[in-house]
Order: C-alpha cells, then sequence, then structure tokens
C-alpha cells in the first residue's frame, strides 16, 4: 500500500515539476476590459427578456440595471483605453502571470468541494459530504498522519451533529 | 438618550446574550489568532448562525467576533512574529522583540489592555456620538441617501484595489447582483432566468461564503503549507508590567483610541491604518524612540489600542447612514436589516431600546475580551499552531452546513459554489471582492433611493443636485475621487523610483 502511494506521489510530483514551468502571460486590464465590456453588452440585451415593466412607470425596474451596465462600460472603456494607449506608446502593459501547477491545484480542490456538494445533495446525508471533503483534504495534503484523519472526522461529524440537533437543520 | 438606557441594560444582561458574546469572543479570539484566517471570514461563516436569532443575541454575537478579532491577531503576532491578522502587524514590530527577551506574558497582557481600553473609548464614542449623528441623518431625503450610497461604495471602490476603475466594475458587479429577484419596488421578478429559487433574489450570506471563504480554499492551491510550530513554554514569565510601564503607556493608549475612532469614523479606512498611524505618532512623541521596534511597551500600546478603537468608530456611519466603515461591518448591517432595524434616526428613537442595548453591549463585549484574553491566552496560543490539513476540511464543512441552513436547500450550496468559482476568476484578473460586497448590501438602499428620487422628481434627474446636502456629498465625492487618485499615481511613481533605484544598484 505505501509503496503504490510513494509510487502515486511521485508520478504527481513529476507532473508537478513539469506542469511548474509552464506559464501563461496574460494582458491582464486589456482582458478585464474586454470580458466585463462583453458582459454589461450581454446583460442590456437581455435585460427586455428578464426585467418585466409596466408601462406606466415613471422609473421602471431596468432603469437601475441599465445605468450600472453603462457605469460598467464606461470604466471598462476606459481600462481597455489606457492599455491601448500604453501599447501604442510602447510603455509595458499590466500582465498577470498565471502558472499552470497552481491552477491544476486549484482545479484539484474545486473537485474536492464539487464532489462534496453532490454527494451530500444525491444522499441527501451532508455528513456523507462531510467525510468525502475530510478524506479529500487530508489526501490532497498528503497527509500520513492517523490522528490527522481521527480528529478531522470527529469534528465533520460533531459540525453535522451542531447543526442537525442544536440548531435544528435538517439534512 | 437615558430614557432607553434603562430599558436598553434590561434587554442587554440575559443570560442568552452574555452568553452568545462570550461565544463570539472566544471563536473571534480563534479565527484571529491563526494566521491566514481573517475577522472577516469567521463572520461570514457564523452569519447563518444568527438569522435563527433575535437583533441583540445575534448582534453580540458578531460585535463579540469583530472585537476579538481585533485583539487576536496581536496573539500570533507576539508568539511567533506572524500576524494573525494585517492589523496587528504593528503590534509584531515590539511584541516580538518583548517576547524575546523572555516577557511574553506581559507582550500579551500589555495588548489585552490597550485593545480593551481602544475598545471600550470607541463604544463610548458611537454611545454619544452615534445618535447625534443620526439626528442629522434624519434630515436626507431620497436624494440625499443615494448620494451617500454613491460616496461610500466610491470609496470602498477606490481604496479596495490597485485600480479605482477595477474597484467601480466590482461595485457594479455587485450592485448588478443584488438587483436579482424580485423588483423591490414593483415585484416583478428581474434577471431570474426562469429559475424559482432566484425570485427572493440570492442571500447575502450565500455569496459572500462563495465570494470570500470557498475562494480562500482554492487559493490554498497558490502556496505551500504553512507550518507554525509554537513552543508553548516561552509563555512562562510573570506576566508583571510595572509601575513605570503602566505610566508609559497611559499617553500613547488615549491618544491612539482617539486616532483609532477618528480613522474609523471614515469610510474605507479601517483597523491597519489606524495602527501604522498610531505606531508611528507615538515613535515621534516618545521620549525612547530608539526602543521602538526592539520590545517597546509604548509601541505595542498604541498599535493595539488604535487598532480596537475603531471597531466602535465604524459602527457610526453604519447605524446612523447605511454606510459600512469595512467589509465586517458591511455584514453585521445585513444582520440588523434581517432583523427589521434599518439604518437611520428611527433606529435611535423608535427602536431605541434595542440600538442601546447593542451599543451598551460592545462595551460589555470588550470586557469580556479582557476577560477570556487574561484567562485563556494560553489556549488562544496553542491554538495557533492548529494544522492546515485538519483546518481547511473543517472551514470547508462549515461553509457547506451554513449556505445549507439559510434556506435549507441544496441550491444554495450550489450558489456559493459557483461565488467561489466567480471569485477565483476574479482574483485572476485582479478585482477587487470588498466593493462586490458592499454593492451586494448597499444593492437594494441605493436602488430604491434612486427610483424613488427620480418619481418624486417626475423623472428629471436635477434633483440629485438639488439641496445642499447633496451639494456636499457631491464634492465630498469628488474630493475623494480625487485624493484617492492622487494616492494611487503617488504610490505608482514611488515604486517606479524603487524599481529604477533597484536596477540602478
Amino acid at each position: 500500500m505505501s509503496k503504490w502511494v510513494e509510487q502515486f506521489n511521485g508520478r504527481m510530483d513529476g507532473w508537478g515539476r513539469k506542469l511548474h514551468e509552464k506559464e501563461i502571460r496574460i494582458p491582464v486590464d486589456l482582458v478585464t476590459g474586454i470580458l466585463f465590456f462583453a458582459l454589461a453588452l450581454i446583460i442590456l440585451l437581455v435585460m427586455p427578456d428578464q426585467v418585466a415593466i409596466s408601462e406606466k412607470d415613471v422609473v421602471n425596474g431596468r432603469a437601475f440595471p441599465t445605468l450600472l451596465m453603462v457605469l460598467m462600460m464606461l470604466c471598462c472603456a476606459m481600462l481597455v483605453g489606457k492599455e491601448l494607449y500604453k501599447l501604442a506608446t510602447k510603455q509595458p502593459l499590466n500582465w498577470k502571470v498565471i502558472n499552470i501547477q497552481t491552477e491544476a491545484k486549484a482545479l484539484v480542490i474545486l473537485g474536492i468541494l464539487a464532489g462534496t456538494y453532490f454527494l451530500s445533495k444525491l444522499t441527501g446525508l451532508f455528513v456523507v459530504g462531510a467525510v468525502f471533503c475530510c478524506l479529500g483534504f487530508l489526501l490532497y495534503f498528503r497527509c500520513r498522519k492517523k490522528s490527522y484523519y481521527v480528529i478531522t472526522l470527529t469534528v465533520a461529524v460533531a459540525i453535522w451533529a451542531a447543526f442537525r440537533f442544536a440548531l435544528n437543520v435538517d439534512f | 438618550m437615558l430614557e432607553h438606557m434603562i430599558p436598553a441594560t434590561g434587554l442587554l444582561f440575559t443570560l442568552e446574550n452574555i452568553l452568545w458574546i462570550n461565544i463570539g469572543v472566544f471563536i473571534g479570539s480563534v479565527f484571529a489568532a491563526i494566521p491566514g484566517l481573517s475577522v472577516i471570514l469567521c463572520v461570514i461563516l457564523f452569519l447563518p448562525v444568527t438569522y435563527s436569532m433575535t437583533a441583540i443575541p445575534g448582534m453580540m454575537f458578531l460585535l463579540g467576533i469583530y472585537c476579538a478579532g481585533g485583539y487576536g491577531g496581536s496573539v500570533s503576532a507576539i508568539l511567533i512574529n506572524t500576524p494573525g491578522t494585517p492589523h496587528a502587524a504593528a503590534t509584531m514590530l515590539d511584541g516580538h522583540p518583548l517576547s524575546e527577551q523572555g516577557r511574553t506574558k506581559a507582550a500579551l497582557k500589555i495588548a489585552l489592555y490597550a485593545s480593551t481600553f481602544g475598545g471600550v473609548f470607541s463604544a463610548l464614542m458611537l454611545l454619544f456620538l452615534g445618535p447625534q449623528v443620526a439626528k442629522i441623518a434624519a434630515q436626507l431625503g431620497t436624494a440625499e441617501y443615494f448620494m451617500v450610497c454613491v460616496f461610500g461604495l466610491t470609496i470602498i471602490a477606490g481604496v479596495s484595489g490597485k485600480s479605482m476603475i477595477k474597484g467601480l466594475i466590482s461595485a457594479c458587479l455587485g450592485l448588478l447582483i443584488s438587483c436579482v429577484g424580485s423588483d423591490p419596488m414593483t415585484s416583478y421578478d428581474r434577471f431570474t432566468f426562469g429559475i424559482p429559487r432566484l425570485y427572493l433574489g440570492l442571500d447575502l450570506a450565500i455569496c459572500l461564503i462563495g465570494l470570500f471563504a470557498l475562494v480562500e480554499i482554492m487559493a490554498k492551491a497558490e502556496k505551500p503549507l504553512d507550518r507554525l510550530n509554537l513552543d508553548a513554554s516561552q509563555i512562562k514569565d510573570d506576566g508583571v508590567i510595572t509601575k513605570a510601564e503602566y505610566k508609559r503607556m497611559a499617553r500613547p493608549v488615549l491618544l491612539s483610541s482617539i486616532i483609532g475612532v477618528l480613522v474609523g469614523i471614515i469610510p474605507g479606512t479601517g483597523a491597519s491604518e489606524a495602527s501604522w498611524f498610531s505606531y508611528n505618532t507615538a515613535k515621534n512623541m516618545s521620549r525612547h524612540p530608539e526602543e521602538f521596534g526592539h520590545g517597546s511597551v509604548e509601541g505595542i500600546a498604541a498599535a493595539e489600542s488604535a487598532n480596537n478603537a475603531v471597531t466602535g468608530a465604524t459602527l457610526i456611519p453604519l447605524l446612523t447612514l447605511g454606510i459600512p466603515g469595512d467589509g465586517t461591518v458591511a455584514i453585521m448591517l445585513s444582520a440588523l436589516m434581517i432583523n427589521g432595524l434599518n439604518p437611520g434616526l428611527s433606529l435611535f428613537t423608535t427602536q431605541g431600546d434595542i440600538m442601546y442595548a447593542i451599543m451598551l453591549g460592545l462595551i460589555l463585549v470588550n470586557l469580556f475580551m479582557c476577560l477570556q484574553g487574561k484567562f485563556l491566552t494560553t489556549l488562544f496560543a496553542k491554538v495557533v499552531s492548529i494544522p492546515q490539513e485538519i483546518l481547511t476540511p473543517i472551514i470547508v464543512i462549515f461553509c457547506f452546513a451554513g449556505a445549507y441552513s439559510v434556506n435549507g436547500n441544496y441550491f444554495d450550496v450550489g450558489v456559493a459554489l459557483i461565488f467561489g468559482i466567480l471569485a477565483w476568476v476574479l482574483r485572476k484578473l485582479e478585482l477587487p471582492p470588498v466593493p462586490i460586497l458592499l454593492g451586494l448590501v448597499l444593492g437594494s438602499m441605493t436602488e430604491t433611493n434612486f427610483r424613488r428620487a427620480l418619481l418624486i422628481s417626475n423623472g428629471n434627474p436635477s434633483i440629485f443636485f438639488s439641496s445642499v446636502y447633496c451639494i456636499i456629498f457631491l464634492v465630498l465625492i469628488v474630493a475623494a475621487v480625487g485624493t484617492i487618485v492622487r494616492g494611487k499615481m503617488n504610490e505608482k511613481k514611488a515604486s517606479a523610483q524603487k524599481e529604477d533605484e533597484h536596477h540602478a544598484q
């Protein structure tokens, strides 16, 4: 068993080393500006379908979200304009380095979170998801101390019991 | 004021309230003592617990967490030279050196007493200034209230991240999310995309669990595990503070408490700014400035009293105008509003008994913080070294249980998870999350006042520039934007200069 774990960890370390060297650089302000400009535009486009109004209203339910989206588009235009000016005058842009290894690890954590959610939802038993969550994170951290497993699982069950019996949350 | 005080004490001094204060203080101290866990995270995790409580015990519990968080951060700062909270960084400069001199207990005691004084001073300021500010707030109409909301949002958006434009984008996003659900004035549904569960809107606690708590869990991918090994045997000194030391502490503690209150009243500034500003002031005014950085009792006292003096002061704009001074009190605003307590003069008149009970409770919170700190510091110190492997899944379980408990369904847990992913993307795009929080909290109030003002003026936007208060707030907004933009430009220049010097070397 321990040999298998060693092999597995070794393989993970190998992948980790390879991924650690891989990086993506994004012009973060430019991307943010374009992304949120598009979001604001989409919201404005879906607004007639999503926000019902009465013709009699002087100020209807679309006024405030429209104002927000126009403001957001203005901010995005300023952000993009600033970056384009930098590009034209050959000044350095604001770059963000995204490390693939970090993102892969974040995806694994997201997987554990999603697993906890789906297990709890599908079984209807929150405690099942909680146990999966504990085991998932302890394995993610490569924890070998048995005492940590016992403590974490005990606390997980205790939290479930506190919510179930003390706060009357039915799960 | 006095007519509310007597019934307020009756409402406050119940076994239930005392119990919740102590639970809050204990949890807040523990969370703040652990580096990597923040007070805001703690308040978010325990916010759903308050949903089943009435206003006073709920607020006492949250205030217990908030105030104890101010002190708890100093424990790890003194013991292991790592501040548990960002505002304990100034305490660390003298706290840890004093601990290394074999006076760990004394350093912890100085921090505790200074924190208590700062907290009580701040609570008294809230008690006396709050009703006066509320009287001014009572003169504000819908247009003025809209300007107040814009003022609060602009400041928070400006100071929350590196770029003010990005802060504004975040604030717009928060306000947009607050629009999901039924229209506050007509009850027509908005942005529900045919999902029936969205008709009632998105619950604040659920959004915050994703935005602030789950994203911190995902951030574990960014750094290796911290190993904080604490040698508990280092807390073995007698902890005696001499008369001469008490005398030396008196002036910086009082001055820093005043600074803390003044800083706390200004929205967007917080405990970190107050503690650094007070630390520098105390150093400049001290007869022994050479001791600063080498275990000065004045340094610890100044930083700690200032960061706790912020706690009551941030509640002044919150309770009177509805402007949260920082992210943590913004969450408390929602806890108040759930119980039908809306900021403004009515809070101090028609609901005066409850309000005064909460304000008096803040004094009680600080006194219990002092008691717990005195007898449980060794326990808080041991908590510092709880391994991340154990803490991480426990926080996740708390997040999910909290999200589920709000409405008793897994849909909300899914929403929290989606907000966690959204927060991760926003982090990559360097968009600050605090303006989103403020947008979520102030969204309904901002929109309602905006639309009511336009209804009164028959759609004419000149109403927003029609009164003296509107003009005052407009000038304040312009001044704040100007100051923030100038500050950011100076910061950029300074960092560019440093970089040039670094290259030259």
